[in-house]
């Protein structure tokens, strides 16, 4: 018979949730600004403006946990879908990739708004 | 008697039979063009830390005619996702309150009003 | 559509299996009669009378409660009774095959026993920790109490949520749509107190956590079980599981 062992996955899927909510919530609109709206030159000029925002400790956990959730949501999808699509690849090294890959990435970002 | 059952192998392409399945990979592969977002994002932030110009630069790049396009393809990508998943969540997110359970298509709609007024607020900050 | 003898009939294509001499399945094309009331399962009930004998098929009710008579219709898994020849008319042309993702036993017979294994497993029926003496009346319930379950309860156990779930049919040790939505529905039930033990399979990769929420379940349920709420709800549930349980480790428990 089979054993049943715990998963460790609500760790990824609480993150894949979280980053789900941003991604429908944030993600089109801010596409749209950085696409479209950001300008270069004038009063108002993007510079000053993201500057401004990421002054304070509220704009920089925003940015953060916008990049970072996004990163672990979109990773979880392309880990499933490859197993879905029968692409395989050794357990252990898939999850370090993936998982890792939006880990290191949070990280660099969590210390470049620290230095900002 | 001995029996001898067919096991039926699951094909690679089994995606590709049906238009649900279809649909249902569309939606995975969202995933892709938002992950690339996210490290665009960062360059952005990288950008930032190095100055003024350098984040101009970074800007020129976002609004070019294929920047624009590429843009365009994430708003794209996150727009079906976000279809998708408001779609979803309210068979998820079960509200009770007391012995009412607040209906799915409120939930559904509640997080289209949010969406709405996320998207405004941001656009707001920004013009 | 075409006319044979003044009758209008409707060409099908039927996948065979025989064990004792196939290597694998192989279609055959029958042209049966066509009349707008017919269902499937009649049809293959007229050419197991008339055409080809050898032809080996489930069923029993004929109204969608026994479900025994799950197919894959043109592809898709439905059950045999509930569908009907005159949705594939204008094409003229539909094919009958064995449900998706399950050994097939012979030409239409899926075998089913893996999932009626697994059914045992997670204990889909009331577990309580104390009896309550029959002196003091039955477990009463309120209608929202009723509420919180009664939709995962349909269930006829006809398999097609299996036939339409391409994680079962990736890896066929998950436990798969029908026996979550079961479990959750004792777990989600006032009167039931074990939901402790049905959580470890819960819990488990073989549990909740292979569904990706494909949601072709919910789609083709006769019974609109929607398994893939009950397994979604299902992961909720877990997450909160495994966040309690490191709470209770951390405090030294187990």
């Amino acid at each position: 018979m089979n054993t049943f062992k715990r998963s460790h996955e609500p760790i990824a899927w609480s993150l894949f949730g979280a980053g789900g909510m941003v991604v429908a919530f944030i993600i089109p609109v801010l596409a749209i600004i950085t696409g479209f709206i950001f300008t270069q030159s004038g009063d108002n000029d993007s510079y000053t403006l993201v500057m401004g925002w990421l002054q304070n400790w509220i704009g920089k956990t925003a940015l953060f946990l916008i990049i970072s959730t996004t990163l672990y949501h979109t990773v979880h999808r392309i880990y499933h879908a490859l197993h879905d699509l029968h692409i395989k690849g050794n357990e252990w090294f898939m999850l370090v990739l993936f998982y890792g890959t939006a880990t290191v990435l949070s990280v660099v970002c969590a210390a470049w708004l620290f230095i900002l | 008697m001995s029996r001898k059952p067919y096991q039926q192998p699951q094909s690679a392409t089994w995606w590709l039979q049906n238009s649900f399945f279809r649909f249902y990979m569309l939606r995975e592969a969202t995933s892709v063009p938002v992950f690339l977002y996210a490290l665009w994002l960062m360059t952005g932030l990288l950008r930032l830390l190095q100055g003024a110009e350098p984040f101009n630069e970074w800007i020129a790049l976002s609004t070019s005619p294929v920047g624009a396009l590429l843009h365009l393809v994430v708003f794209a990508a996150a727009v079906l996702h976000a279809y998708t998943w408001f779609m979803l969540t309210p068979k998820i997110l079960v509200i009770r309150l007391g012995s009412f359970r607040v209906p799915d298509a409120w939930v559904k709609t509640g997080h289209y009003v949010v969406w709405v007024l996320v998207s405004a607020w941001l656009l707001w900050m920004t013009i | 559509m075409s006319n044979v003898k003044g009758h209008a009939t409707i060409k099908v294509t039927i996948q065979r299996y025989r064990p004792e001499m196939d290597e694998k399945p192989w279609p055959q094309e029958f042209e049966v009669p066509y009349h707008f009331d017919l269902s499937v399962l009649e049809t293959l009930n007229y050419i197991k009378d008339n055409l080809d004998s050898s032809l080996s098929f489930r069923w029993s009710c004929r109204m969608a409660i026994c479900g025994s008579c799950g197919f894959m219709i043109d592809g898709v898994p439905k059950l045999g009774c509930k569908t009907f020849l005159r949705d594939y008319i204008d094409k003229g042309h539909f094919t009958i095959a064995a449900l998706a993702n399950f050994p097939i036993e012979r030409d239409l017979v899926a075998d089913i026993s893996g999932f009626v294994q697994k059914l045992e497993t997670v204990k889909p029926y009331l577990i309580r920790k104390v009896e309550q003496p029959i002196s003091e009346g039955e477990y009463l319930q309120t209608p929202a109490q009723v509420a919180r379950y009664k939709q995962f309860s349909q269930c006829i156990n006809c398999g097609l949520c299996y036939a339409a779930c391409p994680q079962f049919g990736r890896n066929s040790e998950f436990l798969g749509p029908a026996v979550l939505a079961l479990a959750y529905r004792y777990n989600q039930d006032s009167r039931d107190q074990g939901s402790d033990e049905r959580m470890p399979f819960l819990n488990s990769e073989q549990g909740v956590w292979s569904c990706t929420f494909v949601g072709f379940c919910s789609e083709v349920c006769p019974k609109h079980v929607d398994p893939a709420a009950a397994i979604n709800q299902g992961k909720l549930d877990s997450t909160l599981d495994y966040g309690l349980n490191l709470i209770s480790m951390a405090g030294g428990k187990k």
